[in-house]
């Protein structure tokens, strides 16, 4: 009888002592946040700017009181270029770290890789990865702080409108990104009566484009769509123009980030449009500016948009536990019902798929220089 | 026409690249019957020679080009020295897999010293493009080709006819017999590796202005050499240089004329189909008895 008591009393304390043991810990020390970022591998020409994004905003909350007194940690995992080794930075961070939230990296096929763990691990998450497909899995701890590629091929499509398009041809990176984004513009076209001509697939090392650009060009497209990474963008671009291609180009945002401008010269510019998810501008506004000064004065480069996207993204995470702590589900719950969140470079509103931004800038080339002007931002509902 | 003169044009810089890149492994693996795997990241090391000489150190590129180079030589002797030596008595998976283990470190060590963003590296022949039949040809490509036409004469020079060159390729054929016979089997083949270096050192220069200087470049070119190895014949260095063309050749025209979403798969569908019908390759020795 006695033993069985003990038994009993031992399984109690079992059960007990680890729940009062995190309830301690969640009211002491800091919080930590895990962080999967392509840190390193051919992905970090982006990656880099969100984890220098992350770092700035765990600054800033921090600095600005934190959550209720506590100060956030944001521990990092490399997810490189691979799936599988995202898959195992979030998996290690679930294990080790335990957070009450996490941030994946932008890259949609990363995304869709994690996205079963995110759902037995039972956190919210938020991620930039556009692909169509993530959302519509309808994995409900999933926020996206990105246009998705929807959003995106539309403000592409609107571009070559404005570019008076009436053949308009499509080049894409053939992965999840890139084939979604593609077969959506391709859709659209057709819908507004201005079928493409033609549509050409590369692979995500391939380091000539040619034969890509001539097979459209031979078709008689006026207008090339590209939907790419920043790295192939910019190999893209100047492979264009050292093929003499005359062809308005439209580009997805990928080969419009500082890290592609570094790579190329402002003549593989000319003629080249592409949308943006924020047009990121000092004269954009006050908080535009400040961000984007101290985020060169921290980094010595420019930020862009996908860093502040994960910047955003931060602050509502923020905000959210100070309102409602650090369960998870209800920090889900929150996000899931927020609406009207004014960030730095969108006003963030979640729907019943976890898409959270809904609008983006369709901006060109200055002739003869490597700065972006505004040409027209787009608000799909 | 003026397309297709295009293509071929690019196809051919391109396979010319891959080309020189299946010529270091026929090198290696003829003096030494290893498959030197880390035969990417040779010619990724060459990319980033330049660009610590052109681009860190600001030298002039002739200068630069020269220090790259030496610098490769130097590699392929420590390679030989750090990597194959020790290994030379071990049997040849170990020593593919000791090839395999080096490559990976040598991109992490790139990776660095360099970071993970890429570097542009300039040309000599930067901005000059030629106007062939209604076909924009840039210089630069156009100087891949001859380099390696010329490259490719030097080497068959060496080979055939000076004694260095003969002795090489009688280390190749009989270690045992060459030392017999007074060779220095050592020298002779720290020279295959200083050899198959130096060349992936001017894959790499010829390599950077094309594409950008990038610590994952090493492993699609190795990929693509590879292919063009056994397509050509390991052992032969015109298999090599045949077999780079027709990589190059078939991904650009494939894509074009084919489809672009399948044009590695035919270059990768017809090394398979030479594996089994013909393992040999084109211009290829028998390798059953090769490791």
């Amino acid at each position: 009888m006695t033993t069985k008591r003990q038994m009993l009393k031992g399984m109690l304390a079992a059960t007990v002592l680890p729940l009062g043991g995190f309830g301690a810990m969640a009211q002491q020390g800091d919080i930590t946040i895990g962080a999967t970022v392509p840190i390193t591998g051919p992905l970090s020409l982006t990656g880099k700017q969100y984890h220098n994004a992350l770092q700035m905003a765990e600054k800033d909350i921090n600095a600005a009181g934190g959550i209720n007194g506590r100060k956030i940690k944001i521990v990092f995992e490399d997810t490189q270029a691979s799936n599988g080794t995202a898959v195992n930075a979030f998996m290690k961070l679930a294990q080790e770290v335990k957070s009450p939230f996490y941030f994946l990296s932008s890259y949609s096929t990363q995304n869709l890789a994690v996205s079963p763990e995110v759902k037995k691990v039972a956190a919210p998450v938020m991620y930039a990865g556009g692909a169509d497909v993530i959302a519509e899995a309808g994995n409900e701890w999933m926020f996206r702080v990105r246009p998705a590629d929807l959003v995106s091929a539309r403000g592409m499509v609107e571009a070559a409108q404005l570019l008076k398009a009436k053949k308009p041809g499509i080049i894409f990176i053939q992965n999840d990104f890139g084939q979604g984004g593609a077969q959506v513009a391709a859709k659209q076209f057709e819908a507004l009566g201005t079928p493409i001509v033609g549509m050409e697939a590369y692979g995500q090392t391939d380091k000539d484009f040619s034969a890509q650009i001539i097979s459209l060009r031979g078709k008689g497209a006026d207008v090339i769509l590209l939907f790419n990474y920043p790295q192939d963008g910019a190999l893209f671009l100047r492979q264009a123009k050292m093929l003499g291609l005359k062809l308005p180009l439209v580009t997805s945002s990928s080969a419009l980030v500082p890290a592609v401008m570094q790579l190329i010269s402002a003549s593989d510019l000319e003629n080249v449009w592409g949308v943006v998810d924020a047009h990121m501008d000092v004269s954009a506004g006050d908080r535009m500016k400040d961000f984007i000064d101290r985020y060169k004065k921290t980094f010595g480069i420019d930020p862009d948009p996908y860093g502040l996207a994960y910047y955003d993204g931060a602050l509502i995470m923020a905000e959210g536990m100070r309102k409602v702590g650090l369960e998870p589900k209800a920090l889900r719950d929150w996000l899931a019902a927020l609406r009207n969140w004014q960030g730095i470079g969108h006003v963030y509103s979640f729907d019943e798929k976890g898409n959270g931004v809904f609008d983006l800038a369709v901006v060109k080339a200055k002739p003869g220089t490597k700065e972006l002007e505004l040409v027209k931002t787009i608000k799909i509902n | 026409m003026a397309d297709f003169i295009q293509l071929l044009v690019n196809g051919l810089a391109l396979g010319s690249v891959y080309a020189l890149a299946a010529i270091g492994f026929v090198i290696v693996y003829s003096a030494t019957g290893v498959v030197n795997f880390a035969a990417g990241q040779f010619v990724m090391f060459g990319t980033f020679a330049g660009v610590a000489m052109l681009s860190n150190l600001g030298l002039s590129l002739p200068v630069g080009y020269a220090a790259a180079l030496i610098a490769m030589a130097g590699f392929g002797a420590l390679f030989f020295a750090a990597v194959y030596m020790p290994l030379r008595n071990s049997p040849v998976a170990t020593v593919i897999i000791g090839t395999v283990a080096v490559s990976i470190v040598m991109q992490n060590a790139a990776l660095l010293g360099f970071g993970s963003w890429p570097f542009r590296l300039a040309s000599p022949l930067d901005g000059i493009t030629f106007d062939i039949a209604g076909a924009a040809i840039t210089a630069h490509a156009a100087m891949v080709v001859v380099v390696t036409g010329v490259l490719v004469g030097l080497i068959w020079l060496l080979f055939y006819k000076t004694a260095l060159g003969i002795g090489m390729r009688a280390v190749a054929q009989d270690t045992e017999a060459a030392l017999l016979m007074g060779l220095n089997v050592n020298v002779l083949l720290v020279l295959s590796w200083v050899l198959a270096a130096v060349l992936a050192g001017i894959a790499g220069l010829l390599l950077g202005p094309m594409w950008f200087a990038d610590v994952n470049m090493g492993d699609p070119i190795a990929l693509k050499a590879f292919a063009a190895t056994i397509i050509g014949g390991f052992g032969s260095l015109p298999g090599a240089i045949a077999g780079g063309l027709f990589v190059g050749l078939t991904e650009l025209l494939g894509a074009s004329y084919i489809s672009s979403a399948y044009k590695d798969l035919i270059a990768f569908v017809v090394m398979i189909l030479f594996l089994l019908v013909r393992p040999q390759g084109v211009f290829g020795e028998r390798i059953q008895d090769r490791g």
